[in-house]
């Protein structure tokens, strides 16, 4: 047992840190435009690809720091902006991660090396209209013919789907799951308009449509012979979502700390009403049993029994619901400060749900861990 | 950073837990019922060497790292063993044998912690007054040097063990005008004239630990049962802390494991409307959730207990973390327990209904959630 971070790790968080920091005295991260968005975006990866945080969770060697370390580094980065964060993670530890697992050297230099380095951008494309994966069969779906693959279906919501320039299409190839790699430009894909969201101002996200878009053999990964490739990508797309909360718990709670011991009424601060302070000790809690959570949840070891996915559930759905209760509390605490846009707790407090509804609901979650106790 | 604990670890968890449940659980219930201590299996606690596993071997004790300490409380949870047992574990080995062992002269630990950590005397700790809870440094018992003796007056209250201590760690103040800094620390043995404990109090939950008021009438006891020096008292207590945030909270965390288990078991077995009623989503839920409490709190737990293992001073903000997230979320999983268990989930037939009175007093006992909430509004 370790509750430290090591030298190494500790060092990684400062890099982050300032880049993040540096980058945020320079422009706004949570850009609404999406021309800018694009543009902060490439030019975040670009400053992070000279740390390790693209590689962490996916390219394995001495010098990169493990998956704890990668869980408090998303951590910093969400913390400055939930939205540069969410594009980042999609391209890097989502499209990256299912490269780096299960791509053949070939498409590891294709698609894996460039979105490494920050100078291309991925994305994943899992959910279709009216379907969540986790009840439904899916619709797309790539048919053969001669040497190609025509590839056909509806993704309803893909995150960096308008700016990617690969993007991983889940959907079956007789009757096996399997992931296609469209890239930018290919004939017969459709985007959709950008989709305007309550939460994540800056994320650039729309539908895509495929029609018989046409890859060669070598975009195909999998086949799969089951579908627990789909419970992967949503226990990756869980973790990263961990990482999101905890940065929107750290800038929230930080802002209202801060504003409690700086902001007076009756003459003293408003941490030393019990109404603020005990407010502020909740979060706190909240924040760092999340933190633990999140760190042990990332990092327990995929055994045989899987109950390194059920803990990833639990972990799941308990941050996703502290960080909406802290979002939330620090809101109340910064009052007509908080209400104002682009305050953190204002911010997180609208990304939030999302967090809740992506990945595997909180719903789905509680079935699932359900299931795992009664051994259904 | 690493979360697992070692094989040798996981072992002696489960041996642990195989013990309670021969052993112990097994008249659990009944006590309960009766409101009676079980000094069997108190004594089966001491020979199974969980009353003194982490005191040295010298002194009878066990040897054992914090981390291992903690794990028997979680397992002596796991296993279904109750609150009260677990509280007057907790008293007896942390709040007075701990605090002899470390702030004792040699010849003080000689005598009382081979026979504490053995089981064969019972030791309790008085801190708590009738008017002075929270705020411990009102307190008002107050002990006056007289020549080779201290003599003791005032009343404790909520003393766990209080009824069938052998040995008292009390605290009472030398110089009262000093409040915290005038607080002191003595060791008061049964028997000792003008010492004496009120009747059990009727409690909700925790019924097999015997809570009393102590009463001090110029007591007089010699000088050498002065616990370090005079003046630090407060600290002492404070320093308890370590232990009533790892130890004492392990046997939360294990409950809830237990609580799934059985909560598990009846709902697959009860069918309602054709099928069992863990096949319901509502029921899924609230399994659910007893098993996120028991992970969320887990390693609040432990990184108490590592830190201690570590040698490093008590972190008072996550100590207060851990005290305020298991003192107020680890009721919710008991209400569930109760529901998913319907009309038997309120007799006392069920045990979830015992574990629900019990684990009340997580947020009560040990300084209560706002005090935690104050503690930590002052340190961020
Ligand atoms: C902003 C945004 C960005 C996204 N980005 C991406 C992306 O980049 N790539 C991608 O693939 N997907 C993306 N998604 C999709 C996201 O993963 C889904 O929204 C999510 O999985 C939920 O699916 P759904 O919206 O179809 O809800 P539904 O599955 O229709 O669920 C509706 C409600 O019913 C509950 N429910 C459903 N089934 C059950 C059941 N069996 N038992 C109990 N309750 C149930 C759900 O929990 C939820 O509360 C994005 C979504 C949003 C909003
Ligand atoms: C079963 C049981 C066993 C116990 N065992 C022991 C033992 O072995 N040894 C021992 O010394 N003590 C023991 N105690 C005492 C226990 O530690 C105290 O009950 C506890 O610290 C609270 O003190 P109090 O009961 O006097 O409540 P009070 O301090 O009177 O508090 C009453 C209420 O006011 C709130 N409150 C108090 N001050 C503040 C404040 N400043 N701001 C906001 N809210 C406040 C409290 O949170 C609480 O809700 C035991 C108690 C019980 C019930």
């Amino acid at each position: 047992m370790n509750f430290d971070f090591t030298q190494q790790e500790l060092m990684l968080f400062k890099e982050i840190n300032d880049i993040m920091f540096g980058l945020a005295r320079e422009r706004t991260l949570e850009e609404k435009d999406p021309i800018s968005a694009e543009s902060l975006l490439r030019e975040a990866l670009d400053r992070l690809a000279k740390t390790s945080y693209l590689k962490l969770g996916i390219a394995q060697s001495k010098d990169i720091p493990g998956l704890c370390a990668m869980m408090g580094a998303m951590e910093i980065v969400s913390s400055c902006s939930p939205s540069l964060y969410l594009s980042i993670e999609m391209s890097t530890r989502l499209f990256g991660r299912i490269i780096s697992t299960y791509g053949n050297e070939k498409q590891k230099a294709k698609w894996l090396s460039p979105v490494l380095y920050g100078k291309k951008l991925g994305a994943v494309a899992l959910l279709e209209k009216t379907m969540n994966i986790d009840n439904d069969p899916m619709a797309t779906i790539g048919i053969r013919e001669n040497a190609l693959i025509k590839i056909s279906g509806v993704k309803n919501y893909v995150i960096n789907g308008p700016v990617a320039d690969f993007i991983a299409v889940a959907g079956t190839m007789e009757n096996k799951p399997a992931l296609f790699i469209v890239e930018k430009g290919i004939k017969g894909l459709i985007q959709g308009k950008r989709l305007e969201t309550i939460g994540l101002d800056g994320v650039v996200i729309s539908g895509l449509t495929l029609e018989n878009c046409q890859i060669n053999e070598d975009q195909i990964i999998g086949q799969f012979e089951d579908k627990s490739i789909l419970t992967t990508l949503r226990i990756w797309e869980n973790q990263i979502i961990l990482g999101s909360c905890l940065g929107m718990m750290k800038s929230s709670f930080e802002s209202a700390r801060t504003y409690a011991k700086t902001h007076k009424t009756g003459g003293k601060p408003i941490i030393a009403y019990q109404e603020v302070g005990f407010k502020l000790a909740e979060m706190l809690t909240l924040f760092q049993t999340s933190q633990l959570f999140a760190y042990r949840a990332v990092c327990a070891p995929e055994g045989k029994n899987r109950d390194f996915e059920v803990l990833t559930y639990c972990a799941k759905v308990f941050c996703t619901e502290a960080a909406e209760k802290v979002s939330g509390w620090a809101l109340q605490i910064l009052s007509g400060e908080g209400y104002i846009s682009g305050n953190p707790a204002e911010r997180s407090y609208r990304c939030a749900k999302y967090n809740q509804i992506a990945g595997t609901s909180t719903e789905i979650s509680r079935v699932k861990i359900g299931d795992a106790a009664i051994g259904a | 950073m690493d979360f697992d604990f070692t094989k040798e670890q996981l072992m002696f968890k489960q041996e642990v837990v195989r013990f309670a449940k021969k052993e112990i659980v097994p008249r659990v219930q009944e006590h309960d019922l009766k409101g009676e201590f079980d000094f069997e299996s108190f004594r089966k606690l001491g020979e199974f060497g969980i009353l003194g596993l982490h005191f040295p071997e010298e002194l009878g004790g066990g040897g054992a790292d914090v981390i291992t300490t903690v794990l028997a409380g979680e397992a002596l949870g796991e296993a279904g063993v109750d609150g009260g047992l677990t509280l007057a574990y907790g008293a007896h080995t942390f709040l007075c044998a701990d605090t002899i062992f470390r702030h004792g002269t040699e010849a003080q630990k000689q005598k009382y912690i081979p026979k504490l950590a053995s089981g064969e005397w019972i030791g309790c700790m008085g801190l708590t007054e009738p008017n002075a809870g929270s705020d411990v440094a009102s307190m008002t018992t107050s002990a006056e040097k007289k020549g080779d003796k201290y003599v003791l007056n005032g009343n404790k209250m909520f003393i766990t063990n209080g009824p069938i201590a052998d040995v008292a760690v009390v605290y009472a103040k030398t110089q009262p005008e000093l409040q915290h800094a005038g607080i002191s620390s003595f060791i008061v043995n049964k028997g000792t004239k003008g010492f004496s404990a009120g009747p059990p109090l009727i409690k909700m939950g925790v019924r097999t630990s015997h809570t009393s008021e102590l009463i001090f009438q110029d007591c007089e006891i010699p000088a050498e049962n002065l616990l370090g020096k005079e003046g630090d008292g407060f600290l002492m207590a404070m320093q308890t802390v370590e232990w009533d945030r790892s130890a004492l909270l392990a046997p939360f965390v294990g409950s809830a494991t237990y609580l799934l288990k059985k909560c598990t078991q009846y709902a697959k077995g009860r069918v309602q409307f054709g099928r069992p009623i863990a096949q319901f989503q509502a029921i899924k839920h609230k399994l659910a959730d007893i098993r996120i409490f028991g992970e969320a709190a887990r390693s609040l737990v432990y990184r108490i207990a590592w830190c201690k293992d570590q040698g490093r001073p008590l972190n008072h903000l996550e100590a207060a973390i851990a005290k305020l997230y298991v003192g107020d979320w680890s009721m919710a999983p008991t209400f569930d327990a109760v529901l998913i268990h319907g009309g038997y989930g309120y007799c006392h037939e069920y045990d979830v209904e015992r574990i629900f009175r019990d684990s009340r007093l997580a947020p009560i006992g040990g300084g209560t959630s706002d005090i935690q909430k104050m503690i930590i509004s002052k340190l961020i």
